[in-house]
């Protein structure tokens, strides 16, 4: 197997503008904010993020200015807040949103990673969320229809199969295998959906490593494209096992994002004022801050 | 002992709603909180499924949201939505949908997507996630929220995730589950008429006056002739609340 690890730089370079990415976090929790702070210093335009529930990668990529379109479950930042970019961009239409439910995102992955042009669902049904995707730019994208064998109503949606896949996880190789500790949300689903996957790991492992408990390779080398080793890739946001959130990071976000006029700030100090992610954590607090915020080993976190 | 607050007899009447052997899947907040509590008391076998893919979690802290590393802590699963909300959820073996809301409105239909502001401008909020999915396909839905008139309105000004739309039923609808069954708010258990679809109000906290309640509700309601009074939380129901399961007041405070 060839080795796929790449620097974040490279990585990026190979995402051209316009790409559909879909990414891998889940409100504060594994967010890819590596690969996002990069996509922002590289200037990446007229992106189209899709996730089930968006968190703080997606709030800093539509906040930069690099979201044209998202498809989305909904998110916050649990108890830090809402996603105020994000709900911003709608409220101004600056981005067009396309609103569905987790489990409804979930399964136009689900649909795309089988290889299956479209997928039925209970949900959505006689809600204004189905409204507004019929009637808004989704329409092409959902269809009302009654089951063949039991004359049930149901929604029909087409399968998603986004560019790239965008996933941190605590452990891979240096192929690819990645293991994922903790709750997935819909990482299989929705790499596995893609054309390419590309991943950032905590730790790069011995495949021997990933041969001692394979039953925990939620996606497999051969799926793989690329591996960025990162070490807190996904600060200020969690990774089981490895760290917790940084609450005070994540206060400061939000202080900043909340106001339209600080969100500049925010980007021009963490992420366009930063060589790179090595640079960045210094400037949140260095070893000392991360190594505040790591976890013990008992609870993970 | 301190004196009983509201957001205690929110969910310890909660928890009430829950009977020990029921499937629930549980969004943030104070569901979480009652949940935990009905474990903790009457229902040691209640199984908790929460969307981000945790099975029966068993927190020693408090965590801050489903996000929180806090809440995976000596889990008996770890999956994800594919197995939380498709094959126990849309599979039609969840109980119960424990939720909290934006608005609500007489149908039981739920707002947590967007307000309007007197100017007509659109507010945007956290939008459905799980909480659509849980509306439309869930045993029963129970709403768990604060009482305000403008949070209670006649019309929700986005619905997100259906109750009885138009007063319609379920069936009718095409959706499964019974819909929402219980509001409790800080002030009130509200139902719903099985005929008319609407809310109606069941029990008052003590202390809170009916005259408050329909001033503070954005729809009228049917209120019985006499409304019993709410059960206030038990010692053991207080100290577990206080003492092990929210001693930080994340969420009760």
């Amino acid at each position: 197997m060839p080795d796929k690890v790449k620097t974040v730089v490279d990585a990026v370079r190979g995402i051209p503008d316009g790409s559909h990415i879909a990414l891998g976090g889940f409100a504060v929790a594994r967010n890819v904010i590596a690969v996002a702070h990069e996509l922002i210093r590289q200037q990446k335009k007229n992106l189209t993020l899709s996730q089930c529930v968006v968190g703080m990668d997606t709030d800093l990529l539509v906040g930069a200015g690099c979201v044209s379109r998202l498809i989305i479950g909904g998110g916050s930042l649990d108890r830090f807040g809402p996603v105020h970019c994000i709900n911003r961009a709608r409220e101004d239409g600056t981005v067009e949103s396309h609103d569905y439910t987790s489990l409804s995102i979930c399964f136009r992955y689900l649909a795309g990673a089988l290889g299956i042009s479209f997928i039925p669902i209970k949900s959505l049904i006689a809600s204004e969320v189905l409204d507004r995707l019929e009637h808004g730019p989704a329409a092409a994208d959902v269809r009302r229809m009654k089951c063949p064998f039991t004359d049930e109503d149901y929604i029909l949606m087409k399968a998603l199969n986004p560019d790239v896949s965008l996933v941190h996880v605590q452990v891979a190789d240096r192929e690819g295998n990645c293991q994922i500790e903790g709750p997935r949300w819909e990482n299989e689903e929705q790499a596995k959906s893609a054309r390419r996957i590309i991943v950032v790991t905590e730790e790069l492992v011995p495949t021997e490593y990933i041969q001692r408990s394979p039953e925990r390779t939620v996606i497999p080398a051969h799926r793989v494209e690329a591996v960025i080793h990162q070490p807190f890739g996904a600060y200020p946001t969690a990774v089981f096992g490895c760290y917790d959130f940084d609450d005070a990071h994540l206060k400061l976000y939000v202080e900043h994002v909340k106001r339209p006029d600080r969100v500049k700030q925010y980007l021009d100090t963490f992420v366009l004022g930063t060589k790179n992610h090595w640079d960045y954590l210094e400037k949140a607090g260095g070893l000392k801050r991360m190594e505040e915020i790591k976890a013990e080993r008992v609870l993970g976190y | 002992m301190e004196a009983v607050r509201a957001t205690e007899i929110m969910v310890a009447a909660g928890a009430r709603e829950l009977r020990d052997g029921q499937t629930v899947v549980v969004g943030l907040g104070l569901p979480q909180v009652a949940c935990v509590l009905a474990r903790r008391t009457h229902a040691p076998a209640l199984s908790l499924l929460l969307e981000i893919g945790v099975t029966n979690m068993n927190p020693v802290d408090t965590p801050i949201g489903l996000a929180d590393s806090r809440i995976f802590y000596r889990a008996t699963c770890w999956s994800g939505f594919l197995d939380i909300l498709g094959m126990n959820l849309h599979r039609g073996v969840v109980d119960v949908g424990f939720l909290g809301a934006l608005e609500i409105d007489r149908f039981g239909n739920i707002n947590t997507t967007l307000l309007k502001e007197d100017s007509g401008k659109l507010r945007y909020f956290n939008g459905s996630a799980g909480g659509n999915d849980v509306a439309s396909l869930a045993g029963r839905v129970i709403v768990i929220m604060r009482h305000e008139k403008r949070k209670l309105p006649t019309a929700v000004a986005h619905l997100t995730s259906p109750g009885f739309p138009g007063g319609r039923s379920r069936k009718d609808l095409g959706l499964r589950g019974e819909g929402p069954q219980r509001i409790i708010t800080d002030k009130a258990v509200l139902g719903f008429d099985r005929g008319t679809h609407q809310a109606t109000l069941l029990s008052l906290h003590p202390g809170v006056e009916l005259q408050d309640v329909i001033e503070n509700t954005g729809f009228r309601m049917e209120t019985p002739k006499t409304v019993p009074a709410t059960p206030l939380p038990t010692p053991e129901e207080l100290r577990l609340l206080r003492e092990e399961i929210d001693p930080k007041n994340v969420y009760l405070g």
